[in-house]
């Protein structure tokens, strides 16, 4: 019997190269892929968006996302995705699949997207430059806030974007959640569009 | 072009996809071939205000019910398609 | 050694001494500085003649000193980079530039086309259409290469552009064109209101006519005012000003296209950095202050190099300290003309004559002119005697009837001026006309945008700081910002009194277009052929058309044509303006969309496994898929291909087929669901199966194919084609939440999620036996055809196994994660060695499923029922579903229908081609007896010959009959036996053993 094992392997894994690219000086846009997350879609069936809410608040201490915004606790993002759903993104099982499921059963639809996403973060002091050559959304600090989400196309790609909370240093990070196998390409646009102001590129499994 | 999503907020055109004409009704699955064939085939060409069927697919993927101005491109209301948002339905 | 800049001022302009600039024209080496523009620079040189002209190669000049110039158009930049019909007013100098001339052979001095000159009788309005009529096919053969390389513009470089361009977007409470006084007032207005002010200039400098004429604002001169104003916009973090940036047109919605030209003032850009960048710009409120345009007076000789703008001449010797000529004469019909006189003198220069067209003059220019020698004639220019090295001499009708001479080297020319109403008419406004400026007014502007200052016809310098500081309040308090604005800027108006002149009667051509090389005569000779509308006088006579758009022609041509017509100007009316205001290159528009990354790709999960093992890559949609995998020694991809097939039918092989579209179907009525989008029935399917799916549209034309298979009761996975899977999803939608809203069904894409793949070959059970976990039972009754389970695998992970074949052979498909994907492959390869498996690409997959007369892309083409395809015993009578009573029609269940058969040469050794018609044996082709045409092919290693699939009339009834495959493309005709189109294993035994 042959021996194998099942390497996971991030379809950014060839794409990424560690280190800094484009313009020299201080790097104006920081572009860091997180990896191994769980993603859930909860899906509200008909009338039972009341119930879904409620079991979803019993179940994260807090109200998921009605509109496009995204809520942080201590162990899940719950990211608006459109009418009547949103996404839990979790690590190591702690809101996964097996767990999710029995809670919702009944009054959502779940599918598990774990492995349909990759997840990029996108900060440093050129980011909203940078990211208005690629998205029509309106990144503007008075208008996308933190917390604020946004289902969205970025270079005819769909993806979901929103703003977690700001860096140490005070800047802003907007994450852009792309589907797997548009990555790569949405990728190297990002990195292309960063170059002239300089990119530090890197890859994270930090929560 | 930009249509004011009324899950999303105002968005611009590249994301939206257009269908067509929002008023002809699927008939009953009863109905005569006479009324189908005027489901799928018959439309107004409307030079003014018509309402018409409008996909979110680049952004949260609602259908909606856009009534636009053919002659200015002016958009006078955005509904959810009724299927949109259906979790709701009842609340 | 550069030449000596012979008519540059010593002291005053805006340009920098200090930062000297060697450049070439024609090849000539000549200097300028910082600063300059090439067009100021050829002026400081004393260059005159610029170019030739469009139709009759005459010698032209510089015209103006800005974005309207139609005469003064080079090919800026050699090699890759060469840039045709750039105008040399906007380009700016920089160290190195090369530029050359247009539309001139072998030198601009010496001309041979220019004898066209003498011919010029026949090159009248409509020349063209008159001459080039027939025969038809000269047209591509001789006329049209001919006509190219005699009239024309500059060349394109040929080559691919070696730059690069981005797209951005950006959003504003107030957008403002210009920054001339009337956009500044109006930027500072917004600005201290609290909104987000977007600012674009196409210079590079801003202040507009205020760089040019000065003047004095809130009691300092206008230069102070600027930087200080400058530097309180820069303070305000919510404004943004941006130079080299042309706004170009509005679109719906308050969204705006303009130019940004980030580096076309260096010889390349630097490292990363792009050459232009296209803005779209999403912006509450618009104030348009994009100034205005002066006009020219259409007499004979108007476009004898050294005849410019009267207001470009300003700009030369004011801001440039560049001198266009030594001795000068106005021709002027307004009293803003008068302003070059003043600039004139206190640069030194001479002044030969004012001739002013209107009755009075004011006694303080009657004083300027006795102060300073010069006299003041009341009347017209008539003619120009002068040639490619200038203006000599001008000819004057004087008032009464005598007739005068002044001798100058410089003829400035002021008409009046024109608001800029491109923007505000782009949404078919009508520009509306004001007598007092003779001159149209913007009007119809589309929702959220004015116009101010002199774009709005108030030329005064106080006028236009106070309606552009007042729009720009008004656009801010529109948008909710309400902060203190103070008060406006303040300075005086200069009067503005105008009589109009469009036109001097004289001997010789007199131009109204000049980049076209259109005459007021030929205005004429369209009006008398007919051309009267001012769309068919465009058309006809090309006026106002090309680069320029008639910015400098318009207005004198339709004045033109209502005095032929007896007609006012405003009922003559304009044409449609449109958008873009100055011409945009396409690869702005394009951006990084070029190339490799013309569109977003999408990559399989075990792509980059398959890159190395040197896999063939085909684009499929926005996919790359494997087409085969090439092994050392294989001469072609038929061999490899063929290879491929046989180790499947004889072996074990697999292949990536994630591409297909997979969608979750959730809910209570997901079943019911599926009935109505499909032809056959699901809510029958036993949880743990799989089942063929055939969707209709609602006109009863087949849409889409793909295997759905039950995973739990309310859960159902569907796949689609690679090639819909996106629009499958978007109808998927529709029937949810516009058709079906009352289902409980719940829809999400898990296309991505799942790395797919097919495994085929009378081994695929060896080989799975070795991925999938000891425990599973793969047996036929463990596993039968068509079921679907999750199963798990060694090492601990999941997947889902479906037992469907493509191919024909005993096979199933596999899911994992996809980010196992890559694992997989590599684990089947090392789980297979012993079995010798064999990766398999689309081509191969291609071949078996023609092989096994499965229907796909060809056979789906947009015109086949499910009848058609042989599968119209799946329609179900139980239910309804889409594209029921309309697959019900008459013509779609007509017997003679053209339905999917088989077809093989009778010639085993022919190649069979798809497209080929099916023509009766015996009889010519023709339309009358087409019967259809083959639709797929292939070489089958089974059937060891070309085999395919046709849509043939009655096809199922004639199996066995001898028919032509004639291809007139191709040049063939051979025969081609109908059969039944599965080719291999009829019965179905190997993939159900």
């Amino acid at each position: 019997m042959a021996e194998f094992s099942w390497d996971v392997r991030s379809p950014l894994d060839r794409a990424l190269a560690v280190g800094r690219y484009g313009g020299h000086g201080d790097a104006g846009v920081a572009l860091t892929e997180i990896r191994n997350f769980d993603l859930i879609q909860v899906m509200a069936r008909r009338g039972k968006a009341a119930e879904m809410a409620k079991a979803a608040e019993g179940r994260f201490g807090v109200a998921a996302p009605e509109t496009p915004k995204v809520v942080q606790t201590a162990d899940a993002t719950l990211i608006w995705s459109g009418p009547d759903q949103f996404l839990v993104r979790s690590k190591g099982d702690k809101h996964g699949m097996a767990a999710l499921a029995p809670l919702l059963a009944g009054s959502a639809s779940l599918s598990d997207q774990s492995h349909a996403r990759v997840l990029v973060s996108v900060s440093g002091a050129k980011a909203r430059t940078m990211l208005a050559k690629l998205s029509s959304i309106d990144l503007h600090p008075g208008v996308f806030a933190v917390g604020a989400a946004a289902a969205t196309s970025m270079d005819h790609t769909s993806v979901t974007l929103w703003r977690g909370n700001d860096r140490a240093d005070g800047q802003a990070v907007f994450n852009v959640l792309v589907f797997a196998t548009f990555a790569e390409s949405l990728w190297h646009t990002m990195q292309d569009s960063a170059a002239e102001y300089g990119v530090a590129i890197g890859h994270s499994e930090e929560f | 072009m930009r249509i004011v999503c009324p899950f999303c907020g105002e968005r611009e055109l590249g994301e939206f996809t257009y269908l067509g004409d929002a008023k002809p009704v699927r008939p009953t699955a009863d109905a005569g071939e006479d009324a189908v064939h005027d489901y799928v085939y018959l439309r107004d060409n409307v030079a003014g205000v018509m309402s018409e069927n409008w996909y979110h697919g680049g952004g949260c993927r609602a259908w909606l019910k856009v009534t636009r101005n053919t002659l200015t491109h002016e958009i006078a209301a955005v509904e959810p398609a009724a299927g949109a948002g259906a979790a709701k339905v009842g609340a | 050694m550069a030449g000596a800049q012979t008519n540059r001022l010593d002291n005053g302009g805006l340009i920098d001494r200090t930062a000297p600039l060697k450049f070439r024209f024609d090849g000539k080496s000549l200097s300028g500085f910082q600063g300059d523009t090439l067009a100021s620079a050829l002026v400081a040189n004393g260059v005159k003649l610029v170019g030739r002209s469009f139709k009759y190669h005459r010698p032209r000049g510089i015209l103006t000193a800005g974005s309207e110039e139609p005469n003064a158009l080079v090919e800026l930049r050699t090699g890759a980079r060469r840039e045709p019909n750039t105008k040399a007013t906007t380009a700016e100098l920089y160290e190195g530039l090369e530029a050359a001339s247009q539309n001139r052979w072998p030198s601009l001095s010496f001309d041979v086309m220019s004898v066209n000159q003498l011919f010029a009788p026949i090159f009248v309005a409509g020349f063209y259409y008159k001459t080039f009529m027939w025969p038809a096919k000269f047209w591509e053969a001789v006329y049209e290469p001919a006509i190219r390389r005699a009239a024309g513009l500059g060349r394109a470089a040929g080559v691919a552009d070696p730059d690069h361009y981005d797209k951005v977007w950006a959003h504003c409470d107030v957008l403002i064109a210009g920054s001339g006084p009337a956009g500044l007032a109006a930027a500072l207005a917004a600005g201290r209101s609290g909104a987000r002010v977007i600012l674009c200039e196409e210079d590079f400098a801003f202040g507009g006519r205020l760089l040019s004429d000065g003047g004095m604002i809130d009691g300092l001169p206008a230069a102070e005012w600027l930087s200080r104003t400058l530097a309180e916009l820069a303070a305000m973090p919510d404004v943004r000003i941006m130079a080299r940036t042309t706004l170009f047109g509005v679109y719906d919605g308050g969204t705006y296209g303009a130019l940004e030209r980030v580096n076309d003032h260096v010889p390349s850009p630097p490292e990363h950095q792009v050459r232009q960048r296209l803005w779209r710009i999403v912006a509450k409120r618009c104030v348009v202050a994009a100034g205005a345009l002066e006009r020219p007076i259409v007499f004979a000789g108007n476009d004898t190099p050294g005849v410019m703008m009267a207001s470009a001449m300003r700009t030369y010797v004011g801001r440039y300290a560049a001198l266009p000529a030594k001795r000068i004469a106005l021709f002027t019909n307004n009293e803003d003309g008068w302003r070059t006189v003043e600039t004139a003198l206190g640069a030194g220069l001479q002044i030969a004559a004012v001739i002013d067209a209107r009755p009075d003059i004011s006694p303080s220019h009657r004083s300027l002119a006795s102060r300073n020698g010069f006299t003041v004639l009341h009347g017209s220019v008539s003619g120009v005697d002068g040639g490619k090295d200038g203006v000599r001499k001008i000819a004057v009708s004087l008032t009464g009837g005598a007739r005068a001479e002044v001798e100058a080297d410089g003829l400035a020319v002021s008409g009046g001026w024109n608001p800029a109403v491109g923007l505000t008419s782009y949404h078919r406004g009508r520009p509306k006309w004001r007598d007092d400026i003779a001159a149209f007014v913007p009007d119809g502007a589309p929702p959220g945008m004015v116009a101010a200052g002199a774009a709005n016809g108030n030329f005064g310098l106080g006028a236009c700081l106070a309606q552009g500081f007042a729009a720009g309040a008004a656009a801010a308090h529109n948008t909710g910002h309400n902060g203190k604005a103070g008060t406006a800027p303040v300075a005086d108006d200069e009067t503005f009194s105008l009589t109009p002149l469009w036109h001097v009667a004289g001997k010789g051509k007199a131009f109204v277009d000049y980049q076209h090389d259109v005459t007021a005569s030929d205005i004429e000779l369209a009006q008398r052929e007919g051309f009267e509308s001012v769309e068919h006088l465009k058309r006809y006579t090309t006026l106002g058309m090309a680069t320029d758009q008639g910015k400098t022609s318009n207005v004198a041509g339709l004045a033109i044509m209502a005095a032929v017509t007896g007609k006012s100007i405003p009922d003559t009316g304009t044409t449609i303006y449109r958008p873009p205001y100055v011409p945009v290159a396409i690869g702005a528009f394009a951006g990084h969309h070029r190339d490799e990354t013309f569109h977003a790709t999408r990559l399989t999960p075990s792509h980059h496994w398959a890159a190395e093992q040197g896999a063939v890559f085909v684009d499929t949609g926005l996919w790359k898929r494997a087409q085969w995998y090439p092994r050392a020694g294989e001469k072609d991809w038929l061999q490899s291909v063929t290879r491929e097939v046989k180790a499947v039918r004889s072996g074990v092989g697999f292949c990536d087929v994630s591409t297909l579209g997979k969608i979750d179907v959730h809910g209570p009525d997901a079943g019911a669901f599926l009935d109505r989008v499909y032809i056959n029935t699901f809510t029958n399917l036993a949880v743990g199966k799989a089942r063929y799916g055939l969707m209709l549209r609602e006109d009863g034309i087949v849409y889409d194919d793909g295997t759905t298979s039950r995973l739990a009761e309310g859960h159902y996975f569907l796949t689609t084609t690679t090639a819909k899977a996106g629009l499958v999803m978007q109808h998927l939608e529709f029937c949810r939440q516009v058709l079906f809203p009352d289902l409980d069904v719940q829809l999400t894409s898990v296309s991505d999620q799942w790395a797919q793949f097919s495994i085929a070959g009378p081994k695929t059970r060896e080989l799975l036996k070795e991925i999938v976990d000891p425990a599973e039972d793969l047996s036929n009754e463990g596993f039968p055809f068509m079921g679907a389970r999750e199963v798990a695998l060694r090492g601990g992970i999941k997947a889902r196994l479906f037992r469907i074949s493509f191919s024909g052979e005993m096979a199933f498909e596999i899911s994992v994660p996809a980010r196992y994907g890559e694992a997989m492959a590599r684990n089947l390869m090392r789980a297979g060695e012993p079995l010798g498996v064999t990766p398999y690409g689309t081509e191969a997959l291609g071949v078996m499923r023609i092989e096994k007369g499965h229907v796909a892309g060809p056979e789906l083409n947009g015109t086949t029922t499910a009848a058609d395809l042989g599968l119209g015993k799946m329609m179900s009578t139980k239910k309804d579903f889409i594209g029921r009573v309309m697959a019900g029609r008459e013509a779609l269940v007509a017997p003679d229908r053209q339905v999917v058969v088989g077809v093989k040469p009778t010639d085993r050794a022919r190649r069979l081609r798809s497209g080929a018609h099916i023509i009766p044996k015996g009889q010519t082709p023709g339309p009358g007896n087409d019967q259809g045409y083959v639709t797929s092919v292939c070489f089958s290693p089974t059937s060891d010959q070309w085999i395919g699939l046709a849509l043939v009339e009655r096809g199922r009834e004639r199996i066995g009959e001898i028919v032509h495959a004639h291809d007139p493309i191709r040049g063939e005709d051979y025969e081609v036996e109908l059969c039944n189109p599965v080719f291999y294993d009829p019965d179905g035994g190997r993939q159900r053993g």
